[in-house]
């Protein structure tokens, strides 16, 4: 007894060591130390220069949003934006490496360095960024959670679920609002938390009565299996999760970069800028907020340099690599089934509410 | 493994953990003791400085009806002043604790980087350029507007469309002169512009100088109410730029950055909560959920209190709450008074028509 306390307590110590080290060490150029009590600044823009590579934090088993394919590579609404900063950062889409950020262990992760930029379905939240050290760039998808059930199941109505076992990604919003959601009915529930595409599976082969997850994400995973008839959502949404990426704290000029290349998609929408008419509009420009965007001269005046710590082209190259945000949806997540139209995720002029403030 | 030798791993390790501990609480706590010496270009939290100095200092513009207006008696009132008195009863526990300091709009950004401010509300549009270039950090928008025109009541203009060769009362020097000229230069006409500051525009535009009076749609309309003749002129639909109104800070300041984006947050999800400046403190002793509960930092029935995390405890924005109201609380009392009505318009909430959204509280 005495020698398991002593080896747990030598475990214990190696392992808070670890911590600490993997906490705020991990990249020894990434901050410089702080012992004055004021937070170091992180410049995680010359990092990903140095090392010629993005490292994007995603999740590489949800279909539409970040999967791994067969052959390696990744697809998915949150792997068009790593391109996108890939693109706007390293002038090559293709520097990226993904980096699979499960959902208990992502934040950790990205507190390490072990990922610039973390774009994985990750709901922007108080604790997430007042408590654990994240700043969080433009909502890049207003999502909602909601449930799942086999169509045979009797279960209709949030009632119908008291006493059902319930398949839930682990370390997620998810988790928190179900159980706000049972008790303040005085409902129970079992829950089954996995990572991953465990959930989905426990659901599939009925070891839960009913799988909850953001509602398109749900929808992703249903529609990419062989018999989606054969599942029934809900009538109910019990959340907002607004998804969004996510930087480390203390890193403004990253942050700027994040926040633009967001905001610079969705503008790009708004004006009408789009991969087919990218190249001729970046050569004449229709109008000064186009020619803004793309960092070129309009009817022969000065290119407006705005001040970010990457060239005025940036969101030019980040277009180039993937289109607008209009386009990027319909290239994922539409492809699943999941419409645009009439959602949150409409532009503001189109019944939405996405809105990107002007680009000037 | 002998046992002196495992003692000594034993005290090894255990030396290590501590070590590592300490060196977390350096190198990742940074709260506590922010107050000795900082060098280079790290400077310790604003939010520190506030709650040394038991006041905030808050960059207002003064001369905005509805938005941030110097009373003759020398008090502030208006839509960003309540966000002023938010934040300053987060961090401190009283409204009034607030120095305002009105600013110019051409040294807005300095007085925030010598910190001579320490937050910005003053009806500050969020662009790129000012978020990368001048080294502001913007919390949430606070109000949605855009570029409109004021014309005569009589006048036969209706949208730019009839804008041709006009003469236009707009300030100089401003993005509302580009966007001005962004827009006649698309649509291939051409403009008289008369430049001068907000009240001479207004002046003149009074005085029939000028056929139109350009500005935000919402700072033309609260200057129009204030006048007896107000009839006589009306602000056009037409909207022909995006100003999006928010709060900045210094970058590189998340610890403060995060307390204001929370107040604000933490208002307009009040509002969709329905909470409110009368039931706030009945709400905060008994919750009616969990979503209540963790906004206002009270336990949900026999539960704990959500500590999420934030450089102040846990009760900041029922402090803001009981202090100013609910978002929809402030609209009301400020900018609704000044002819700006919010039904319809961005400002409304996301679940009634408008886009104003704000993340969870959890």
């Amino acid at each position: 007894m005495k020698r398991i306390n002593r080896l747990w307590m030598i475990a214990l110590a190696a392992s808070l060591a670890l911590l600490a080290l993997s906490a705020c060490g991990g990249d020894d150029d990434q901050q410089q130390t702080a012992a004055d009590g004021a937070e170091s600044r992180g410049d995680t823009i010359a990092l990903i220069q140095e090392r010629d590579m993005l490292r994007c934090g995603v999740t590489d088993t949800l279909p539409g949003f970040g999967f791994r394919n067969p052959d390696g590579s990744y697809s998915g609404f949150d792997v068009e934006f790593c391109k996108a900063l890939a693109a706007a950062v390293l002038d090559d889409p293709d520097k990226v490496e993904y980096v699979a950020a499960s959902s208990s262990a992502r934040f950790e992760l990205l507190a390490a360095g072990q990922v610039d930029v973390l774009v994985r379905v990750t709901t922007i939240t108080a604790e997430r960024d007042g408590g654990r050290g994240v700043d969080f760039a433009q909502t890049t998808f207003y999502d909602g959670q909601g449930f799942v059930v086999h169509d045979d199941s009797p279960i209709r109505a949030a009632e119908d679920m008291d006493g059902a076992t319930i398949c839930v990604a682990a370390g997620t919003t998810t988790e928190q609002n179900l159980d706000d959601f049972f008790n303040e009915r005085g409902l129970t529930y079992t829950p089954l938390p996995g990572e991953g595409s465990e959930p989905q599976d426990q659901f599939v082969a009925r070891r839960c009565d009913v799988f909850t997850s953001d509602k398109s994400g749900l929808a992703a995973r249903i529609a990419a299996l062989p018999n989606p008839e054969d599942y029934r959502f809900l009538p109910l949404t019990i959340s907002k999760e607004p998804l969004a990426p996510g930087v480390r704290d203390y890193d403004s000029d990253w942050k700027d970069v994040v926040n633009w290349v967001v905001y610079g998609l969705i503008n790009a929408e708004e004006l009408g800028v789009d991969s087919g008419n990218l190249t001729a509009w970046a050569s004449d420009p229709p109008n000064t907020a186009v020619a803004r965007l793309l960092g070129v001269p309009y009817e022969g005046g000065d290119v407006a340099d705005l001040g970010f710590a990457v060239d005025p082209q940036f969101v030019q190259r980040a277009l180039r690599a993937v289109g607008n945000y209009g386009e990027i949806y319909e290239r994922t997540v539409g492809q699943l089934g999941i419409e645009r139209e009439g959602t949150l995720n409409a532009l503001y002029t189109e019944g939405g509410i996405l809105y990107a403030p002007p680009y000037r | 493994m002998t046992r002196p030798t495992r003692y000594v791993l034993c005290a090894l390790a255990a030396l290590i953990a501590l070590l590592s501990l300490a060196l977390l609480a350096a190198a990742c706590g940074g709260n506590g003791d922010s107050d000795d010496q900082a060098g280079g270009d790290t400077r310790p939290s604003v939010l520190q400085d506030v709650i040394e100095r038991e006041r905030l200092r808050c960059g207002v513009k003064g001369s905005q009806p509805g938005f941030s207006y110097l009373e003759p008696d020398g008090s502030f009132t208006g839509f960003d002043v309540e966000f002023c008195k938010a934040i300053a009863a987060a961090v401190l526990d009283d409204a009034d604790a607030v120095d305002y300091v009105s600013v110019a709009s051409a040294t807005r950004f300095e007085l925030l980087a010598a910190r001579e401010i320490d937050v910005l509300i003053r009806t500050t549009t969020v662009t790129a350029e000012r978020d990368a270039g001048r080294g502001v950090d913007f919390a949430p928008i606070t109000f949605y507007t855009g570029q409109s025109f004021a014309v005569h009541a009589d006048s036969g203009i209706f949208s730019s469309a009839d804008m041709d060769g006009i003469t236009i009362c707009v300030q100089s020097a401003t993005t509302t002169e580009q966007n001005l000229d962004d827009l006649f230069a698309e649509l291939g006409y051409s403009y008289r512009p008369l430049g001068g500051e907000d009240q001479e525009n207004q002046d003149a535009f009074v005085a029939g100088r000028c056929d139109a009076w350009t500005g935000d749609q919402s700072n033309l309309a609260s200057r129009i109410s204030q006048l007896t003749n107000r009839d006589d002129f009306r602000v056009i639909d037409e909207i022909i730029s995006k100003e999006p109104l928010a709060p900045g800070v210094l970058d590189y300041d998340n610890a403060w950055k995060d307390v204001i984006t929370w107040v604000v947050y933490g208002l307009i999800n009040a509002e969709e909560l329905g909470v409110t400046q009368s039931n706030v403190a009945q709400w905060a002793a008994s919750p009616p959920n969990t979503a209540v509960a963790r906004l206002l930092g009270a336990p949900f029935e026999s539960g704990e209190i959500a500590d999420l995390g934030f450089d102040i405890d846990p009760q900041f924005i029922q402090r803001a709450i009981a202090a100013v109201g609910n978002y929809g609380e402030i609209y009301e009392r400020t900018v609704a008074l000044v002819g700006v009505p919010r039904a319809g318009s961005l400002n409304a909430l996301y679940t009634e028509g408008g886009i104003l959204y704000a993340p969870p509280y959890r």
